[in-house]
C-alpha cells in the first residue's frame, strides 16, 4: 500500500503525516508514506485543500488534520 | 543598547497581550475555527468553477473568498486548483487575491483594533484591487485562455455536487461571534478596561450557549479542534510579530517613520506597499503591526496599503505562485498588486482619510 500526505509544508500537514506514520505503526501495516510537497503536483490531483491524503493513488481526504479514528477507518477499508 | 531594545520588544510585547488576548484573540480566533468548522469551502468552490460567465465569476469568487479565512500559503492550492479545474484565470487570482487580504476574520479583527473606517476601507480597496486584477490578467492572458485546453472534468455525479454552504444556526454561531468579537471594542471605546471585559464575557457566554443549545458535541469538539490549530499556528507568529515591532520602533525615530511613511503621498504609499509585498504576515498579524506604525507617524494611506499587501503577498509567496502559474503570470500578478496597492493607499489617504 502506498500512502501520500499531500501538503505545502505547512504545520498541518506534518502533524497528519504525523500521525499517519503512527496508526500504520499501531496496525503494523506494510505501507510506504510519502510526503508530496509540489505545487504542481497537488493541483494535478485536483487537491484544493491541504492536508490531504491519498492511498494507491486515489485522493480520500483532504482539508483537514483528521484524527487517528479516521485514519484508521481510511486504511481499513 | 541591547537590553534596551529587549526591553522595548516586551513592553510592546506585554501591552499587547494584557489589551488584546482576552478580549480581541480569542474571539477572533472561535470565528476563524467557526469558519473552518462550519463554512463548506467545497461549496464556495464547486459554485466558483462551474460559473460560466466572467462577470458572475468574478464576484462569486470575490464573494466566496469572504469566507476563506487562510494565510497567503493556504490559498495558492485553492487556486491553482480551480484554474486547473477549469475556472478562468481571473477568478483564480481573485481568489488569491482576496482569501488573505480581505476575509472577514482579517477584517472583523481589523475593526477592533484599528476602527470601522479602515475596516471598511479596507473591504471596498480589496473589492476594487480583486476585479482590477481579474481584469488585467484575463486581459494580458487572452490569447492563451482561448487556446487553454480544457482539462478532463473531475468525475462528478450529479449527487456529488456539494449544495449545502452552511446551516441558518451556523450563520447565526458566525454572527454571534462576529458581535462578540467587535462589541468589546465599539461599546467600551474609552472606557476601563473591566467594562471590556465584561462586555466580552457576556458575549462569549451567549455565543457558547447558542453553540450549546444548536449544535451536537461532535462537532463543537471539532470546532474547537480547528481553533487550537489557529492558535498554534498564528499565535506565535502574533507574538513574535509584536516583539519584532516593538524593538523597530525603539530603532527608527519617529521622524524617519513619519517622513518616510507619513502623511499620504505617493511615494509613502509606495514605500508601504513594497514593504507589505515582500514580508510575509500571517493573517491578523498586520492589524497590530499597521497599528504600531501608525502610533510611530505612518499616515492611513500608507496604512491601508501595508494591510492590504502585507497578508495578500509575500516574497515566499511570489516563488510559490511562480512555481504554480508560471514564471509570466507571477511576475504579471505581483507588479499589478504592486501598482494598485500604491495608487489605492494614496487615493484613500488624499480622499477618504
Amino acid at each position: 500500500m502506498k500512502i501520500e500526505i499531500l501538503g505545502s509544508g505547512c504545520p498541518k500537514c506534518f502533524e497528519t503525516e504525523r500521525r499517519v506514520q503512527k496508526v500504520v505503526q499501531e496496525l503494523g501495516l506494510q505501507a510506504e508514506v510519502v510526503h508530496v510537497y509540489d505545487m504542481m503536483e497537488i493541483a494535478r490531483r485536483r487537491v484544493m485543500f491541504t492536508p490531504a491524503i491519498a492511498i494507491d493513488g486515489e485522493v480520500k481526504l483532504s482539508g483537514h488534520v483528521p484524527s487517528e479514528e479516521e485514519i484508521k477507518a481510511l486504511l481499513k477499508k | 543598547m541591547l537590553w534596551e531594545l529587549i526591553q522595548a520588544g516586551l513592553l510592546a510585547l506585554w501591552d499587547y497581550i494584557a489589551l488584546h488576548v482576552l478580549t480581541c484573540l480569542i474571539p477572533a480566533f472561535l470565528l476563524a475555527g467557526a469558519m473552518v468548522t462550519f463554512v463548506s469551502k467545497e461549496t464556495i468552490i464547486y459554485y466558483l468553477g462551474t460559473a460560466a460567465q466572467k462577470l458572475k465569476a468574478f464576484a462569486l469568487a470575490a464573494g466566496g473568498s469572504f469566507f476563506v479565512a487562510a494565510c497567503s500559503c493556504t490559498v495558492i492550492p485553492v487556486s491553482s486548483g480551480l484554474y486547473y479545474a477549469g475556472a478562468s484565470i481571473g477568478a483564480a487570482f481573485i481568489v488569491l487575491w482576496v482569501a488573505p487580504a480581505a476575509n472577514i476574520l482579517a477584517l472583523t479583527y481589523t475593526g477592533a483594533i484599528l476602527g470601522g473606517t479602515m475596516a471598511l476601507t479596507r473591504i471596498i480597496a480589496a473589492l476594487v484591487m480583486a476585479f482590477l486584477v481579474g481584469w488585467v490578467m484575463t486581459a494580458v492572458f487572452r490569447r492563451e485562455e482561448q487556446t487553454r485546453v480544457q482539462p478532463v472534468a473531475a468525475p462528478s455525479n450529479p449527487g456529488d455536487a456539494p449544495t449545502h454552504l452552511m446551516g441558518r444556526s451556523d450563520v447565526i454561531l458566525l454572527i454571534l461571534l462576529v458581535i462578540s468579537l467587535l462589541a468589546p471594542n465599539y461599546l467600551v471605546q474609552k472606557g476601563p478596561y473591566w467594562a471590556k471585559v465584561l462586555v466580552w464575557g457576556i458575549a462569549t457566554i451567549i455565543v457558547f450557549g447558542y453553540a450549546f443549545w444548536v449544535k451536537p458535541i461532535e462537532e463543537l469538539k471539532r470546532w474547537m479542534g480547528e481553533t487550537w490549530w489557529f492558535v498554534r499556528l498564528i499565535f506565535p507568529l502574533l507574538l513574535a510579530g509584536v516583539f519584532v515591532v516593538g524593538v523597530i520602533g525603539k530603532l527608527l525615530p519617529e521622524e524617519w517613520v513619519r517622513s518616510a511613511l507619513g502623511g499620504s503621498s505617493l511615494s509613502a504609499s509606495f514605500l508601504a506597499t513594497l514593504i507589505g509585498s515582500v514580508s510575509y504576515f500571517a493573517t491578523m498579524t498586520e492589524a497590530p503591526f499597521v497599528d504600531t506604525l501608525m502610533k510611530l507617524g505612518m499616515g492611513p494611506g500608507p496604512a491601508l496599503a501595508l494591510l492590504l499587501t502585507g497578508p495578500g503577498l509575500s516574497l515566499p509567496n511570489w516563488l510559490a505562485i511562480a512555481r504554480v502559474f508560471g514564471v509570466k503570470k507571477a511576475l504579471v500578478y505581483v507588479v499589478t498588486i504592486i501598482v494598485l496597492g500604491t495608487l489605492v493607499g494614496w487615493l484613500a489617504g488624499n480622499f477618504i482619510f
